[in-house]
């Protein structure tokens, strides 16, 4: 900004003008306040107030009125400091050239998201199939205390009970850890992007280690009864297994590129490589 | 290169005028005030205890809202007058306008002064007089107000001080009488229509 | 000699005086600015000392450090003070030194209605206390206001709360609430009215975008109060019966009233506080902020949102079933929003190269400490919750997360961002750090603690408590957190007067930021800028110092 462009409409090439002070704005507040004040104290209190109140009106009328008064000011000698233009070293390179990427820069598709649930979903249900056997609790035991956790009356029943084949259940506990299955399968596709370092290890060990650290105590608090049939050590090691599973379907699948790093003229097809 | 992307390029940056803004704001917020005490009138409406009712007490106050309501008319007259620079006509115009709004305080002062010797209705009467006397009451201070300035600017017209170059804040002093008689048209529908 | 010496005393003291009145008479957007948030923080001391109080009194049991009636004015001018005035001045006097230096303007649009608005708060904050003195009144009965901050009715009516002290607080309260409407005003017509060319509604700073949300909850939260403080006053001294259950009036029309204000009022509080941390978050990250439209989307929609969720306060009182599952709706709803913003400022860090400045630490703890206290708002918006809990000190830790944790946090954070800009020195890093540990390791003492004692059964505005419910150590840990707070605002105000003098001098851009204002030196001049800018993109300075790779081909 150099000083031959200190061409401005308000001044000239040396003052600026600004509005000037006025202690009028001050007067007025502080007569109505008074006249406020007025109500609590005394009536005269008031009446000074309305009085200072006009006069402050008045004044602030005649500063505005024919002309707004300005006063000029003269602009300092060094003027306004210059912005040299520097080198890009101060900001982040977060993606290949470009520091306004937004991140994650690719993302997995949906389907690798819902593969990866039907993959995981798979592994947990043979996981607790196998526990199953090896309880001998039989094959249809932890499907059954699925649907306890949801449906009361489950509870009660007793580990005979529990052990046995029920239709309703097997139908109800495919649906809940289907569903449940393909949700969590979605949320492993869209957040494994953003620990690209390690999916495998974020997916498959921390989240279900943080997730079981979760529902241990949660469980404990709103159904003891449930809690105290959950083998927390199986528990564990179905999570890992539907993480692990998940992780690694969802991290082999082929990653596509977000646009939304892109200008917004070319994503919507207006303008192509304004970019230099 | 760079400092003249900062500096070129003044020619068609117009922005909207800042006395117009603030009006508008300003309105918004009173608007906001006047919703309060119309909830309230509404929502005491026939919960006196004890009288005199809206019924017993109101009567269609008919020559005040064509006074009022006119004046809208006058100051828009007005403000086409000074745009057009013919001072003559805007000073009848104006003159006119607060003519009527002069009126219509007398009138609410009439109204008021049977409610109170006639009727026996004060704020603290019943819940009637007091969300009648303070939205009515709210209203009227607006128009006291919008009447002391359109006075002030009859004296500078008839001074000779008025110039074609404060049409904008003439223009923005009718938006605020606009504003006024609109909230009467809120006040007269819910007092005298809905709550009679 | 000696004459000499009282010469240079005169012309000192006429030097002094000189410059004394240059300040009260000034129209400056930035001198004005600087006085509000001064005045502020000469509030926020007096309001601190009363917290201080509150929390000594309530340091154990049976305590008898204060009477009842002290303890009522206290809280009740605590809860005043601080949002009144403390949360609005500090605001206000950022968006008055900011928003003009960052639209490229040289005032505001109204620079004597700024100094009108600021003397009325000023004034109207003065009122409030001289209650102490005056409001002895008839029945020499109370000092100061003791009807807590919301002053429900009837306890604000004439046979329940005798003498003036309840005068003294609408009075004050409706003249300050002139000013702030005043202030907002100026604000939106400013942002629309007075920017450089070339700054469309699009390049507008997010602060600037937030602000004019801000006053346009102004604009419609505070005459609703302004509203109700008039309809009490009739009811005072004219013996009108608006809120007069005995004539028909009903109390809780009142509740209605000063919510429809008090609601949108901490959305009035910290939208600012959001417009910090999306000014400061980007700077420290070197990224550009993540989603600007989405913010601006979001911050609007929750406007929107934030008038159509008062009665929350009122789940107790016993509205109807529709009633109360619309606002529970409505509430819940806010959280979508608020959710976004926070993605927004998180997706700015991600992948940046985040600079652990004072300024960013202020920021980071507020994200925190802003999630926090946004999920338990959701658990208060659940209605048979909000029975469980409402008004226990749940509540308070609640909405203290929201003023203290966020908005006190970003505040802080604009301090030592802005100070360099404001004085043309920069902040002490060191006392500024020190200030960060002893405030956060406080803040979570007192607030995070006191969820329990809510949750135990604990309520609040209570002077004191029996022993052996479970409530004493926590009490004493949140007595002993208020303390560390105290520390370290000590430890800021001393590092406020020092760095005025002895930091080191900052040159016009320390952060290497991207906005107008560090386009100019620190401090301004009165003109701001000596050539009106002009800007193609929202990182006006970043265009100038990157002219190889500008912002304005990818917006």
């Amino acid at each position: 900004m150099e000083a031959t462009e200190r061409t401005e409409a308000t001044g000239g090439p040396e003052e600026i003008e600004v509005p000037a002070p006025t202690a009028w704005p001050l007067t007025m507040a502080f007569g109505a306040t008074l006249l406020g004040a007025g109500l609590v104290t005394a009536g005269e209190v008031s009446l000074l107030g309305a009085v200072l109140l006009v006069a402050g009106a008045v004044g602030w009328f005649r500063v505005v009125l024919p002309v707004e008064r300005s006063v000029r000011i003269p602009i300092e000698p060094e003027g306004q400091p210059r912005i040299e233009p520097r080198p890009p070293t101060t900001h982040p390179r977060i993606a290949e050239r470009e520091h306004r990427a937004r991140l994650p820069v690719e993302i997995f598709p949906v389907s690798a998201g819902i593969k990866g649930g039907i993959a995981g979903g798979v592994v947990m249900a043979l996981t607790a199939a196998i526990y199953g056997v090896i309880s001998h609790h039989g094959v249809w035991y932890p499907i059954n205390i699925l649907v306890a956790g949801f449906y009361r009356p489950e509870l009660r029943a007793t580990t005979e009970e529990l052990s046995a084949f029920d239709g309703w259940a097997l139908l109800f506990g495919t649906l809940i850890h289907g569903v449940t299955s393909l949700l969590v399968g979605t949320l492993y596709g869209m957040l494994l992007p953003m620990f690209s370092r390690r999916p495998v290890l974020a997916g498959g060990l921390v989240a279900p280690l943080a997730w079981s650290a979760l529902l241990y105590p949660t469980i404990g608090m709103i159904n003891p009864v449930l809690a105290r049939r959950i083998d927390w050590g199986w528990f564990l090691v179905s999570q890992i297994g539907f993480g692990l599973a998940a992780g690694v379907v969802v991290s082999r699948s082929l990653r596509i590129h977000t646009r939304q790093s892109e200008p917004f003229a070319e994503r919507i097809g207006l303008e192509t490589g304004r970019r230099p | 290169m760079n400092q003249a992307a900062v500096v070129a390029g003044e020619a068609g940056w117009e922005l909207p005028s800042r006395n117009r803004v603030g009006m508008v704001c300003f309105i918004v917020a009173e608007s906001a005030m006047f919703v309060i005490f119309v909830v309230a009138y509404l929502f005491y409406l026939g919960k006196s205890p004890y009288g005199p009712t809206p019924e017993q007490a109101l009567s269609l106050p008919v020559a005040n809202t064509i006074c009022l309501l006119s004046s809208s008319g006058t100051i828009a007259w007005a403000v086409r007058a000074l745009r057009r620079g013919r001072l003559a006509t805007f000073a009848v115009a104006w003159g006119a306008t607060a003519a009527l709004g002069a009126l219509f305080l007398a009138g609410t002062g009439r109204e008021w002064a049977r409610l109170v010797h006639h009727e026996r209705l004060t704020p603290a009467t019943n819940l009637f007089g007091t969300t009648y006397y303070s939205l009515v009451g709210l209203h009227a201070f607006h128009v006291t107000v919008g009447l002391v300035l359109l006075t002030t600017v009859l004296m500078l017209t008839l001074f000779g001080k008025l110039h074609r170059r404060y049409t904008e804040h003439v223009e923005v002093l009718a938006l605020y009488w606009h504003f006024v008689d609109c909230v009467w048209i809120v006040v007269f529908s819910v007092v005298y229509v809905i709550g009679r | 000699m000696t004459g000499e010496a009282a010469v240079t005393t005169r012309e000192v003291e006429a030097r002094f005086w000189q410059r004394l009145h240059e300040w009260i008479v000034t129209v400056d957007h930035k001198r004005l600015g600087v006085m509000y948030v001064l005045y502020a923080l000469l509030f926020l001391l007096i309001g601190g000392s009363e917290a201080l109080l509150i929390r000594l009194q309530l340091v154990a049991p049976h305590n008898t450090l204060l009477a009842p009636q002290t303890f009522n004015r206290l809280f009740t001018l605590h809860g005043t003070t601080m949002v009144f005035f403390v949360g609005m001045p500090l605001i206000f006097g950022f968006a008055n030194y900011l928003v003009p230096l960052m639209i490229g303007a040289r005032d505001m649009a109204f620079p004597r209605l700024n100094a009108f608005s600021f003397w009325m708060s000023a004034f109207a904050g003065l009122l409030l206390y001289f209650s102490f003195l005056g409001a002895e009144g008839l029945y020499g009965a109370g000092s100061a206001p003791d009807v807590g901050w919301f002053a429900y009715a009837p306890l604000t009516s004439r046979a329940f709360s005798r003498g003036h002290s309840t005068d003294y607080w609408i009075l004050s309260i409706f003249l300050s609430g002139v000013g702030s409407i005043g202030t907002a005003v100026n604000i939106i017509t400013t942002v629309l009215s007075r920017r450089c060319p070339g700054m469309t509604l699009g390049k507008l700073p997010l602060l600037c975008w937030f602000y004019v949300v801000d006053s346009v909850l102004v604009l419609v939260g505070v005459p609703p109060l302004a509203a109700a403080q008039l309809m009490l006053l009739a009811d005072r001294f004219l013996g009108a019966h608006f809120f007069d259950t005995q004539a028909g009036g009903s109390a809780v029309l009142w509740q209605h009233f000063f919510w429809i204000f008090g609601h949108p009022e901490v959305y009035i509080l910290m939208i600012p506080g959001w417009a910090f941390a999306s000014e400061i978050i980007p700077v420290f990250s070197r990224k550009a902020i993540f989603g600007y439209p989405v913010l601006v989307g979001a911050v609007i929609a929750i406007g929107f949102v934030s008038l159509s969720v008062w009665a929350h306060h009122m789940f107790a009182v016993g509205m109807s079933m529709t009633a109360n599952t619309f606002f529970m709706v409505a509430t819940l709803l806010v959280g979508i929003p608020t959710g976004i913003k926070i993605f927004n400022w998180i997706g700015t860090m991600w992948g940046g190269k985040i600079r652990l400045a004072t300024p960013m630490l202020f920021c980071i703890a507020f994200i925190g400490q802003f999630l926090i206290a946004g999920l338990t708002g959701i658990m208060l918006a659940a209605v048979p919750f909000n029975w469980q809990l409402t008004d226990s000190t749940f509540v308070v830790a609640h909405f203290h997360f929201m003023l203290v944790g966020s908005l006190l946090f970003t505040v802080f954070a604009a301090f030592y961002y802005w100070f360099p800009k404001v004085t043309g020195r920069m902040l002490d890093e060191k006392l500024g750090k020190l200030h960060f540990w002893l405030f956060l390791v406080g803040f979570h003492l007192t607030f995070t603690v006191m969820h329990i004692p809510g949750l135990l059964g604990m309520p609040r505005r209570i002077y004191t408590y029996e022993p052996g419910r479970g409530w004493e150590t926590l009490n004493l840990v949140i007595t002993i957190g208020a303390f560390f707070q105290a520390a370290g605002v000590a430890c800021f105000l001393v590092n406020l007067v020092r760095s005025l003098h002895k930091g080191k001098l900052a040159g016009p851009d320390p952060w290497d930021a991207w906005t107008l204002e560090w386009s100019t030196s620190s401090p301004p001049p009165e003109y701001n800028f000596a050539v009106v800018p002009t800007v193609r993109s929202r990182r006006p300075l970043w265009d100038l110092k990157h002219p190889e790779d500008p912002d304005w081909v990818y917006e």
